[in-house]
Order: structure tokens, then C-alpha cells, then sequence
């Protein structure tokens, strides 16, 4: 699914942020990524998302070697990954509905087929009243819970999510953790980085910690 | 709920601010319709001339210089008439009177009795079957042997002029069409730049999101097509009001600019100025895309 191998990542000429990362998540696998702040958690989810390229090392993300990969094959394989952004990056000027849409449009889906989908969906994360409200006027909770279902919509081959239950209360982070989990058991590989030991301990999962941008496997699920 | 409002959210939001681009586009257009215009009015002036004038030809006998030849004037101008009414391709010939020579000096010299002292020449206007070929040097060197101080003036000389004048203005006016859409195409180029940057995020999570660059260019392009179409042709459409104008002006008969020709388009003219929101509309579009591209390749 995804490889790391002695990857590491500098910005500038500033110092390495993340040294010497090398992993493996198997398809259908359920992680955790955890690490205190500043460790280098979101370079790390960005070299994965395929945000940033890499300053040496090599990642290869479902099966293609992205040194080597041609740039035009880039769309197609973030197409794949559904991204759950620590700052939810919605867009302002979109309702609710059409934010959460916004990956079926780009994968060509037509409004007819994908309406039922998306409101079923922004019920389960319990926006089903706020479906046409734009995000200005959302509270932090509603905005990230729209920014998980805009992730999870298209049925995503790797979802990677930064510090997903955040801004939410407990009862409703469980009921995220949950989608997610569901969304694993139906093949999806799931990677979370998050600071909540709560939600870590609960899930018994696999733990990988960032510790001065170098990585610890904590625990194998 | 309204289902079809939320469902069919802009990929880009209204822009704000936008006004002065249009402007700019719009006077630009405007610009260019009245340079597309008058590149009309030239071409169409320059037709008229070659029409009024070819197919003529005026024979001058001049005033010889020796003045024991001053009574031979008459003969030699009834010689000249009978060799033009023998030349096959001649249709009419009238000879000027003295009392038109004068005429035609009069606006410079006044009707003076001094002025019938001056040697004028004597004018022979002849007019050429359509289709005919007349040679104007074999008729020039006949009629030398008649009147020895004669010459042909097929009128080739001034239509050249003219013609020279009608093309200056015409390439002067496609010289302003082209630095007009080199403006066009850079006020368009600066305001993408600008979009884009305005919209930074939303092209950064596009991208993030697997948008192809076409899909995320097209987005904008038709943002700008649409704008400059809109734009462009208040511009157009002002200068063809302004052609109304000045052909309205001229039936009336006011003068606007004496010695000009006619400043007014006929309709089939005034179609034509369509086609400056049309290449406008066609420049922004390109310059969208291809800026948008470009930017989009600095990303990863």
C-alpha cells in the first residue's frame, strides 16, 4: 500500500524535520501516529498525501515509486487518498453538501448519483440539518466532522487524517472513530495521527511515534 | 431544501474586485473596434477612389513654349480629338472647354481678366469601355506627332497615391489591433495571476485532491472568457453606437472633419466589429488556461 525507506525531508536549508522514516502500512491495516508536536507528524502525512516531495529517500504508494512516477500519473493516485486536513481546508464559498461532494465531482460523478450518497453520509455525522450552511458559519466540530466526511465519501483506498477528533466532544469523536473504523473493515487502510490516548488505547491498534522526526513502532495491532 | 442550488456550488467563488479589469477590457475593446473601423473605412475609400478614377484618361496639350505656335493650339487639339475618336477601347471624349480650364483654376487664381492670359492647357477628358486595354504610351507617342507638348495622364500616379495613403492607414490600424490584444492578453494574463492567487487555497486543495490541471484551468478560463466576452463587447458596442453616430451626423449634413471621407459603417461593416469580444474573448480564454497551467506546474 505505502513504503517508506530512509526517507528523510528538509525544508529549505533548514534542518531535517524527518529522519530516516522507514515503514510499511499493509493494505486494509488500521494505525496510529502519534508524537508530540513538532515532531514532524504532518510533514510526514503531507510526504503521504503527496503534498511535499521527499528531500532523499524513497515512497512508494500503491505500488508506484514516486521518483520515478510521471507527474500526470500524480491526480490519479491522490484520487485514491482521502485527507482529513488538521485546518479542515473547506471551501468557504461551498455549502456543506457541496464540500463533502467535491471528490465525486472531481472523479467525474454526476449530482444525480451522488446526492443520495452525500446526505446519507452528512446524517451519519449528524449534519444532516446543516447540509446547506457554508462552513463560515459552521462551529469547529461541525467543520471538521464535514471535512471527515468529504474524506471518507469516495470510499478512499488510504484515508490519512491529522488530529481528526480534535474539536469535538467525546461522544462524537467515538462515533468518528467508528466511520472510520467501518470504513477500514471495508478495505480501506487508515492511518490517524492523533494526541488522544483515550481514543489510541480503546482501539488497540497499531502505534507508530514520531520522536525528533525519526520513527518508533510503539506497537503492532 | 433546494436541491438544485446545492448541488451545483461554483468551483470558484464570484469574484470580488474584478471591475477594473473589465474596464480596462472594455476600452481596449473599444479601442479596437474603432481601429477595426477605420482599417474598414480606408479600404473602402481606397475603392471608391480606384473606381472614380480608373477607366479615364485626360490628354493635356500645353501651351508650347515658342510663341509662334500660340495659333496652332485649336489644330492640334482637333488632331488629338480625331486620333482618340479613331483609338479602339475609347467610349467618350469631351473636350474642356477654355471656359472650364478656368473654372478649375479659379479657387487658386481668381477670375481675373489677367487669368485668360495665362497659358492654360487644353483638356481632353476621355473615359475607356470597361475591360478595354488602351495603351497610354502608344497613344501618348501618336498624339506627339500631332501636338508635340502633349501627354497622357492615365491617373495611375494619384490612384497610387491614394492607395499608399488607404494602406498606411490599414496596416497603422491592424499595428494598433495587434498592440491592443498584446495589452489584451497581458491585462488578462496579470488578472489570472492575481485569481489565482486569490485563490490559492482553493487551487492547493484542488490539486490535493486529484484535480486534474485541465479540470482546475477550466475552472478559470471560462471565469475570464465570460467576463471579457461580457466586457468586450459593451467596448465593441459603443464603437458601433459611435459609427452610428458619426453616419447619422453625416446624413443630417453636418460636416464632422471636412476633407474626410464618410465616417459611418454600413451594417455589413458594423458585423464585422462583432468580431472584436469574439478574438477577445478567444485571447482571454487562452491566456487563462495557460497561465493556470503554468502555475499549477510550480506546484508538486
Amino acid at each position: 500500500m505505502i513504503r517508506f525507506e530512509n526517507v528523510g525531508m528538509r525544508y529549505g536549508p533548514g534542518p531535517e524535520v524527518l529522519r530516516d522514516v522507514t515503514f510499511q502500512l499493509e493494505p486494509g491495516t488500521f494505525t496510529f501516529l502519534t508524537g508530540p508536536s513538532g515532531a514532524g507528524k504532518s510533514t510526514l502525512l503531507k510526504l503521504m498525501f503527496l503534498a511535499e516531495p521527499p528531500s532523499r529517500g524513497l515512497i512508494t504508494l500503491f505500488g508506484t515509486d514516486l521518483a520515478t512516477a510521471r507527474r500526470s500519473a500524480f491526480p490519479a493516485l491522490r484520487r485514491r487518498i482521502g485527507v482529513v486536513f488538521q485546518d479542515f481546508r473547506l471551501l468557504a464559498h461551498l455549502s456543506a453538501f457541496d464540500n463533502v461532494a467535491l471528490p465525486l465531482r472531481l472523479a467525474g460523478r454526476k449530482p444525480d448519483d451522488y446526492t443520495h450518497d452525500v446526505e446519507e453520509l452528512l446524517n451519519w455525522v449528524g449534519l444532516g440539518d446543516r447540509m446547506n450552511a457554508r462552513p463560515p458559519t459552521l462551529s469547529g466540530g461541525e467543520q471538521q466532522r464535514v471535512a471527515i466526511a468529504r474524506a471518507v465519501v469516495g470510499q478512499p483506498d488510504l484515508l490519512l487524517a491529522d488530529e481528526p477528533t480534535g474539536n469535538v466532544d467525546p461522544e462524537i469523536a467515538q462515533r468518528l472513530i467508528r466511520l472510520f473504523g467501518e470504513l477500514n473493515r471495508l478495505g480501506t487502510t487508515v492511518l490517524i495521527a492523533t494526541h488522544d490516548r483515550g481514543l489510541i488505547e480503546r482501539a488497540r491498534s497499531r502505534e507508530m511515534r514520531l520522536v525528533d522526526g525519526r520513527l518508533v513502532e510503539l506497537r503492532r495491532g | 431544501m433546494n436541491e438544485k442550488q446545492r448541488v451545483r456550488g461554483r468551483i470558484l467563488p464570484r469574484e470580488k474586485g474584478a471591475a477594473p479589469l473589465d474596464v480596462v477590457i472594455g476600452v481596449m475593446a473599444f479601442l479596437a473596434a474603432l481601429a477595426l473601423g477605420a482599417s474598414m473605412l480606408a479600404d473602402r475609400q481606397a475603392e471608391s477612389w480606384r473606381e472614380g478614377l480608373a477607366g479615364r484618361l485626360t490628354v493635356q496639350i500645353l501651351m508650347p513654349d515658342h510663341p509662334t505656335a500660340v495659333r496652332n493650339m485649336d489644330s492640334e487639339t482637333q488632331a488629338a480629338l480625331e486620333i482618340l475618336r479613331g483609338t479602339p477601347g475609347i467610349l467618350t471624349i469631351t473636350p474642356m472647354s477654355d471656359a472650364d480650364a478656368s473654372k478649375l483654376v479659379e479657387p487658386w487664381l481668381g477670375a481675373d481678366a489677367m487669368v485668360k492670359d495665362l497659358p492654360l492647357p487644353r483638356l481632353i477628358d476621355a473615359t475607356i469601355e470597361p475591360g478595354a486595354h488602351v495603351d497610354f504610351a502608344e497613344l501618348e507617342a501618336r498624339l506627339k506627332t500631332v501636338a508635340p507638348d502633349s501627354n497622357v495622364d492615365d491617373h495611375t500616379r494619384w490612384i497610387s497615391r491614394l492607395q499608399t495613403l488607404a494602406d498606411t492607414i490599414i496596416y497603422a490600424a491592424y499595428a494598433i489591433l495587434a498592440l491592443i490584444a498584446v495589452a489584451t492578453a497581458a491585462a488578462v494574463s496579470f488578472a489570472t495571476r492575481a485569481g489565482l492567487e486569490a485563490h490559492h487555497d482553493i487551487v492547493a486543495l484542488l490539486h490535493q485532491m486529484g484535480a486534474h490541471s485541465g479540470f482546475i484551468a477550466r475552472a478559470f478560463e471560462w471565469h475570464y472568457l465570460i467576463s471579457t466576452l461580457a466586457a468586450s463587447a459593451v467596448g465593441a458596442g459603443l464603437a458601433g453606437v459611435t459609427f452610428l453616430l458619426a453616419g447619422g451626423l453625416e446624413f443630417a449634413g453636418v460636416e464632422a472633419v471636412p476633407f474626410l471621407p464618410p465616417l459611418g459603417l454600413n451594417p455589413r461593416e458594423l458585423i464585422w466589429l462583432l468580431a472584436v469580444p469574439v478574438v477577445s474573448g478567444l485571447i482571454a480564454w487562452a491566456t487563462a488556461r495557460l497561465s493556470v497551467l503554468a502555475a499549477l506546474r510550480e506546484i508538486y
